[in-house]
């Protein structure tokens, strides 16, 4: 049987409790003080009165605080819902209140805390990291430091034995209306960790750079995979200075590094990675979008020694999907690979049958990694998971050796970076402004970041509103990532007969 | 216009989309404060590089250097003077 997340993380414990488990700044956790922290926590959260399966949201950056609150929670039989440090307020509390959390753990230096904690809607217990001074709720606000250092109560591990039970809640989209959460149970997650151990090989001794945000799936998959083995993680949230990155992977020796395609378009922008002594590197694993494959070839002259994994996945699968083995990097240039142990893919046409090689059709998956539904959404659940079968909504096709090469996507959500956003989060926010008649909102290409966002727009007649008046109400609604980088006034947006935007060709008429 | 004022301009301008000056004090980190992301730095770099004929060291590319008004003053005052 497949050992949750929990139990694997204990393993390590008692198999490595010297061992470094996480660094963050100048802070080196153990492996036993790291397990130390989270029954502390799980034994405070099951005093304090969290009922299985209650939703606790975490709004905290990457950071030690931030992995032992997510074990603590599932330990205590919680739901760990990882939330976007860089959301604004609105978007935070609108997750919150959907999600019906009891807890919020947060972080006082964040400068979105104050407003969510303001604006939380009913009686939810805030534990807070850092300074509680300028919080005037002390009835429900508990100080972090006092929860670590909770009286221990018995903890049963074998409750989370029950691998349909749910685990963890991962928002990919913040609209207004519908976000979608997904729902993964204990099972999903240790499932898709024990396939991705099968081919990245993991050690004990091996060590990670990670600057990929633990809210997103992939940075999760990343840091659970880890400590799975008893490997460390080393936490930077900063990836505006490539030397920097680079100068701390020299100095901690790392074994492994992951990033989204603009992570390495950043690090490899203005710098030569050749210049860095990055021999204890043994691999780098990139997903999150097409990496264009110069860049791919770049990195690997630059690199020659390291083992490039190129990865897909979804949320909706947990994580990963597929993977090409390093050794056929060369051979399949642009290929998601084959699927991962444990995944069933199937490339469908759109009446569901399964197309020829050289064909394209939708992306279709089964297995234990695919997510137990969307959150409190019974019909979009049903629409994305047809007779077990997960549909992607990303476009493909076979090549004669079963190799899956990405054709398109047939959803609108625009990908800058490591962010996924749907269009209609950024039309929300501009649509408030009374001078816009319509406003479109769709990607268009960036060699950094994959893509950046471009809106259409269409003034009320007389209007009299700036581009700039634009952006600064965006400012400030907004998170940065979200921030449109081009606007265009338009006379009228293009729809389908049904009044649907065409996104399509308003992306085409800028390529 | 001062060096100053020149960068002051620049990221009130592309980042903050003001002309109100007390919208960005000399000492908010760009990055804490939300007012840029990475990719922001690095398209300040380009803007110094472009206005000051400096150029950004890979050593230089730090937080010490760039992830202020204040710093990047002190930066480009210490880059031009050395570069006499």
């Amino acid at each position: 049987m497949t050992l949750s997340l929990v139990h694997m993380l204990h393993r390590s414990v008692k198999r490595y409790p010297n061992s470094e488990a996480l660094v963050y700044k100048a802070h080196r956790i153990s492996y036993k003080n790291l397990w130390d922290s989270i029954i502390a926590i799980a034994s405070f959260l099951k005093n304090d009165g969290l009922n299985q399966g209650d939703r606790v949201a975490i709004f905290v950056e990457n950071s030690p605080e931030y992995v032992e609150a997510y074990y603590g929670i599932l330990i205590a039989g919680g739901v760990a819902v990882g939330l976007n440090t860089a959301a604004k307020a609105r978007d935070i509390n609108n997750l919150i209140r959907h999600c019906d959390a009891k807890y919020l753990i947060s972080h006082s230096t964040l400068a979105e805390t104050g407003k969510i904690i303001q604006n939380l809607e009913k009686e939810i217990n805030v534990i807070l990291i850092g300074e509680l001074a300028h919080y005037d709720i002390k009835n429900r606000l508990n100080a972090w430091d006092s929860v670590i250092r909770s009286n221990i109560t018995s903890i049963d591990l074998k409750e989370l034995d029950n691998a349909n039970k749910l685990a963890a809640i991962i928002y990919t989209s913040g609209t207004t209306g519908s976000p979608k959460g997904v729902m993964l149970s204990h099972g999903n997650l240790a499932n898709n960790m024990e396939s991705i151990l099968d081919y990245l090989k993991l050690q004990h001794t091996d060590s990670i750079l990670n600057v990929l945000p633990f809210y997103y799936t992939y940075g999760n998959s990343v840091l659970h995979t880890h400590l799975a083995v008893g490997a460390t993680c080393i936490i930077e949230n900063n990836t505006a200075f490539p030397h920097k990155l680079l100068s701390l992977m020299v100095k901690e020796k790392v074994t492994g590094f992951s990033g989204v395609p603009s992570t390495f378009a950043l690090l490899m922008s203005r710098i030569k990675l050749s210049e860095y002594d990055l021999s204890n590197v043994r691999y780098m694993t990139q997903a999150g979008g097409a990496m264009p494959p110069a860049n791919i070839l770049r990195l690997k002259n630059e690199l020659p020694h390291i083992k490039f994994f190129v990865m897909y996945g979804q949320t909706e699968a947990t994580a990963r999907l597929t993977y090409l083995p390093p050794e056929k990097l060369d051979e399949k240039l642009g290929s998601i690979g084959i699927p991962i142990k444990g995944v069933n893919i199937e490339i469908r046409d759109e009446n569901g049958n399964k197309v020829q090689e050289n064909t394209t059709g939708e992306i279709c998956v089964n297995g234990e990694n695919v997510m137990m539904g969307y959150w409190n959404d019974v019909e979009l659940t049903n629409k994305a998971i047809i007779d077990g079968w997960l549909k992607t909504g990303d476009l493909a096709h076979y090549d004669s050796d079963g190799y899956i090469y990405i054709d398109g996507r047939s959803s609108e959500m625009i990908k800058t970076g490591a962010h996924r956003i749907s269009p209609k989060e950024i039309e929300e926010v501009v649509a408030e402004l009374e001078e816009i008649e319509e406003v479109a909102a769709y990607g268009v290409e960036d060699e950094i970041m994959g893509q950046v966002i471009k809106l259409a727009v269409v003034l009320r007649p007389d209007s009299s509103i700036t581009m700039k008046e634009i952006l600064l109400h965006c400012k400030s609604n907004l998170a940065t990532y979200k921030i449109p980088k081009y606007i265009e006034f338009m006379s009228s947006i293009p729809k389908t007969a049904s009044g649907k935007i065409k996104r399509f060709q308003l992306q085409e008429s800028n390529s | 216009m001062s060096a100053e004022q020149q960068i002051r301009n620049y990221v009130l301008e592309n980042y903050l989309f003001t002309d109100e000056q007390a919208a960005l004090d000399n000492n908010d980190s760009f990055l804490e404060k939300g007012i840029l992301d990475s990719t922001g730095i690095l398209e300040v770099i380009y803007f110094l590089e472009d206005e000051f004929q400096i150029k950004v060291e890979d050593e230089d590319m730090v937080p010490e250097n760039l992830d202020s008004i204040n710093r990047i003053v002190a930066y480009l005052d210490k880059k031009m003077n050395n570069h006499g």
